[in-house]
């Protein structure tokens, strides 16, 4: 795969389709698994580390799966930060040590670490709600790399994890949301309350320790042990339909009591990232996100929900070095960010134009 | 109260003392990253660090002692060393740890049994000849026992060109 040809492209799961998209950006599953025999990733030796990621891509290759692998050894910092910013890695792998890496399907839907803090974690994201499909993706992928190796697992207590909070399952469910109208009311509050009584975690755009930059929450399962993984995609299944439901609710109160202050706020924001010439991370996340619920509500037509998504992320400090081809102090690229987005939403608007 | 070297709000607060004078630091986070200060990222994993660590204290507090002189044979893992970590060192801890990790999944999962997929193949991790193996290899390496290190490893390469 050539890194810096992610700079032109965007995943699947930024198509901005599928079901519920308006409001649900993607659906993401996760998988833990170890190898049963050799110790987890913290305490294994570089050498163990090296015969482990053999070993995964030996099975990959052997399985047939189509998936790119890149030694993150091999990376620059610019590199696992672009991979980071475009939920293909986490920040443990980008920032940990010894021999690892993740390899990628070509639509970016699928994923799968190895030696990040478990031997294999294995991820695919589809664009929607779509938690199902996911489900059926990921059960066969698994079932594919299972063939050709011993995952360490116990009968009572399932997949093992060098985390307790993973062992089970070793599922984690999430979908990620866009709700900047319950941001705005400060409704969110109270879902987050909700969810966490119902054992569900919520988290920024990346990840724990970040901000909701944009509005977007990620809802995920904590519990992982003692119920299968139907039952947990399940559980998640039925309460994201409620937030989505309080977040229309909120947006249709939003705009039958102060439309004409949201039709504002919405044209400003879009005007602002028209014209700005200079413009922060944190702001454009928050101009960006008031410009994707005017999309979807109407209040802006010439302006696709892909190119909204895919903004969000290619405004990401990685995305913009790599798109300027040179390293940026933080001036530099809020110059740059400014830059790309006056000329993406140009070249959009000029598409919107030509199809009419 | 705002930064020492800028006019933003501060969120780090040091004080040192030295040479019996006693000096405070108040910087915004920029400026203390700038400093060297603080880490440039948070670690990822603190919040599952800090639960683990709780739940540890809350629900094994009178085993601890016990726990305390317990280790993995196959991986060396101290009990003590999972509770500072928040990670267990192989599929074995599981084993080598029970009584102590039972109450803390009771307590994060609501549960001890494990429902859902089963892999087709199956191998007991503590009969895993070849995680034994290796904690052969590094005892003898630990006791510098090169030849019988060198043997070890023969095996494992040995065994792994058969796979
Ligand atoms: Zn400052
Ligand atoms: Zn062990």
């Amino acid at each position: 795969m050539n890194l810096d040809a992610l700079t032109r492209t965007s995943g699947e799961w930024l198509r901005g389709t599928g079901p519920e998209s308006d409001i649900v950006i993607c659906s993401r599953i996760r998988l833990a698994r170890n190898l049963a025999d050799f110790p987890f990733t913290n305490r294994a030796s570089d050498t163990e580390k090296t015969e482990i990621e053999r070993i995964c891509r030996a099975t990959m290759d052997k399985a047939g799966l189509e998936l790119d692998y890149q030694s993150v050894v091999n990376l620059d910092a610019l590199d696992r930060q672009l991979l980071v910013e475009r939920q293909l890695i986490s920040r443990e792998l980008s920032t940990g040590e010894g021999p690892r890496g993740v390899a990628i399907g070509p639509r970016e839907n699928v994923s799968v670490m190895v030696n990040e803090e478990d031997h294999l974690r294995i991820q695919v994201m589809n664009s929607g709600f779509s938690l199902a499909d996911v489900w059926e993706q990921i059960n066969t992928l698994d079932d594919q790399i299972e063939e050709y190796l011993h995952y360490a697992f116990n009968p009572q207590l399932g997949y093992l994890t060098a985390c307790p909070t993973n062992v089970g399952t070793g599922i984690r469910v999430g979908v990620m949301l866009h709700l900047p109208a319950l941001a705005n009311t400060k409704q969110i509050e109270k879902v987050f309350r909700a969810l966490h009584k119902l054992n569900l975690a919520v988290r920024g755009l990346y990840g724990e320790g970040t901000q909701a930059d944009g509005d977007f929450y990620q809802i995920s399962n904590q519990q992982t042990l003692g119920k299968s993984e139907r039952e947990l995609i399940r559980n998640l299944s039925e309460v994201v339909p409620q937030i989505i439901n309080y977040e229309r609710q909120a947006r249709q109160e939003w705009i039958g009591q102060r439309r004409q202050h949201l039709h504002d706020q919405v044209s400003r924001a879009y005007g602002v990232l028209k014209t700005a010439h200079t413009i922060s991370s944190s702001e454009t996340m928050h101009l960006l996100s008031s410009v994707r619920m005017g999309v979807n509500l109407g209040l802006i037509d010439d302006l696709e929900i892909r190119t909204v998504n895919e903004l969000f992320i290619h405004t990401q400090p990685a995305h913009l070095q790599k798109i300027q081809g040179e390293p940026l102090e933080v001036d530099e690229r809020n110059i740059a960010r400014a830059g790309y987005i006056r000329r993406r939403l140009a070249s959009d608007n000029q598409a919107a134009e030509e199809r009419e | 109260m705002t930064c020492q070297r800028c006019s933003r709000e501060a969120s780090v607060h040091l004080s040192e003392t030295v040479d019996g004078q006693r000096r405070e630091l108040h910087l915004c986070g920029p400026c203390a990253r700038k400093a060297g200060l603080t880490p440039p990222d948070p670690p990822p994993n603190a919040a599952l660090e800090a639960i683990v660590d709780h739940l540890i204290v809350q629900h094994v507090g009178e085993l601890v002692g016990e726990l305390a002189r317990t280790s993995c044979p196959l991986c060396g893992l101290k009990f003590m060393d999972f509770r500072t970590g928040g990670r267990l060192g192989c599929p074995n801890d599981y084993e080598a740890f029970t009584p102590g990790l039972l109450p803390l999944l009771r307590a994060a999962h609501g549960a001890s049994r494990h429902v859902g997929k089963i892999p087709r193949k199956r191998t007991p991790p503590s009969r895993s000849p070849r995680l034994r193996l290796r904690a052969r290899l590094r005892e003898a390496i630990s006791r510098e026992e090169y030849e019988l290190a060198a043997a070890i490893r023969d095996q494992l390469r040995q065994e792994d060109a058969d796979q």
